[in-house]
C-alpha cells in the first residue's frame, strides 16, 4: 500500500505527467545514438516474445517522424508514433507521442522531451532525464498547465492509496 | 488498448479547473447537484455541459431521489487513467533498460574487436572460478 503511494509520488510532478532519470556508463553521443537506434527501439517493442518482428521506422531530423509497430499473438497490435520536433545531438530530444487505435485513427497526443546530461567531464558517465507530458486532446493543449495530472493526483492521494493491487 | 475511448474522456474530465473542482468535491462525499457545482461563479448551462463530460467519462453518477439530483464519485476511470500513467512508465523503464542492454553489448564487442597489445587479460574467461 505504501508502494503505491510512492510510485503516485514519483510519477507526478506539478503540471509534468511522467519523469524519470537513469544514469549510463556511456558518453552522451553513445546514449543519444542507441535511444534513437531502430535496433534498439526494435528491442524495447518486442512486447510479447511470441509477437511478430516489430516494425521500426525513424526519420531522424526535426519533422520527420517515427514509427514503431509490432502484433501480439493474439493479433493484438501494439503501434505508437510522433514527430521529432526537437534534435540537438548528444543533449536534447522533443518528440510526440501518439498510439494508434484499434478502431483506427490516433489516440491523445503527449509529448516526450530527453535530456542526455554528462556527468563527468570525461564523458564517461551520462544521465538521461525523460519527461512525458500528457495532453488530453489538441483542444485543451492550451489549458495543458493545468492539465489532467493534477486532477490525478487529488485522487492519487485518496484512491489510489486505498487500494491494494 | 482496447479502452483508449475511455481513457481519452477521462483524461477530458480532468482537463478543467471547473470539472476537476467538482471531482474534488465529490471526493468528500456524494453532494446534490447545487452543492457539489455551486459557487463557481459561470452560468448553469456552463455547469450542466461539465456535468455530461464528467457522466460520459463515467467520473461520475447522478442518483435521481425524487426531484433531487444527487452526484456520486465513481473513481474506476480515474483509476485506469492512473493504471495508463503506470504502464507507460514501466515501457520507459524498459527502454531505459534496452539501452543499457545495447551499450553493454556494444562496449563488449569493441574489447572483443581491440588489437593484442591491448593486453590479454580482457579475454580471459570470466567463468573460471
Amino acid at each position: 500500500m505504501s508502494n503505491a503511494t510512492d510510485t503516485a509520488e514519483a510519477v507526478m510532478t506539478g503540471e509534468t505527467s511522467l519523469r524519470i532519470e537513469r544514469s549510463f556508463e556511456a558518453s552522451p553521443e553513445e546514449v543519444f545514438d542507441a535511444w534513437t537506434s531502430p535496433e534498439v527501439l526494435k528491442r524495447w517493442w518486442a512486447v510479447h516474445p511470441d509477437g511478430s518482428t516489430p516494425a521500426a521506422e525513424v526519420d531522424l531530423r526535426p519533422g520527420g517522424r517515427y514509427r514503431l509497430s509490432m502484433e501480439g499473438p493474439d493479433g493484438e497490435r501494439h503501434t505508437v508514433q510522433g514527430e521529432y520536433s526537437e534534435i540537438d545531438r548528444p543533449h536534447r530530444l522533443l518528440y510526440s507521442w501518439q498510439w494508434e487505435l484499434d478502431a483506427g485513427g490516433l489516440g491523445p497526443i503527449s509529448m516526450v522531451a530527453v535530456e542526455f546530461r554528462a556527468d563527468r567531464a570525461d564523458g564517461s558517465r551520462t544521465t538521461v532525464v525523460l519527461e512525458h507530458t500528457g495532453l488530453p486532446d489538441a483542444d485543451s493543449r492550451d489549458r495543458h498547465a493545468q492539465g489532467w495530472s493534477a486532477c490525478l493526483e487529488i485522487f492519487g492521494t485518496r484512491g489510489f492509496t486505498s487500494q491494494t493491487v | 488498448m482496447a479502452n483508449n475511448a475511455l481513457l481519452d474522456r477521462a483524461f477530458v474530465a480532468c482537463s478543467h479547473p471547473i470539472r476537476r473542482g467538482i471531482l474534488e468535491r465529490l471526493a468528500g462525499g456524494e453532494m446534490t447537484v447545487g452543492e457539489a457545482t455551486g459557487d463557481f461563479g459561470v452560468s448553469k448551462p456552463a455547469i450542466s455541459k461539465h456535468l455530461k463530460l464528467l457522466e460520459e467519462a463515467g467520473a461520475i453518477t447522478r442518483v435521481v431521489d425524487g426531484r433531487k439530483h444527487r452526484l456520486q464519485l465513481r473513481e474506476q476511470p480515474l483509476d485506469d487513467a492512473y493504471a495508463w500513467m503506470t504502464g507507460q512508465r514501466e515501457l520507459w523503464e524498459r527502454k531505459l533498460d534496452t539501452v543499457e542492454e545495447y551499450l553493454r553489448e556494444q562496449r563488449e564487442s569493441k574489447h572483443l574487436q581491440q588489437p593484442q597489445e591491448q593486453g590479454h587479460e580482457n579475454r580471459q574467461p570470466k567463468e573460471s572460478r
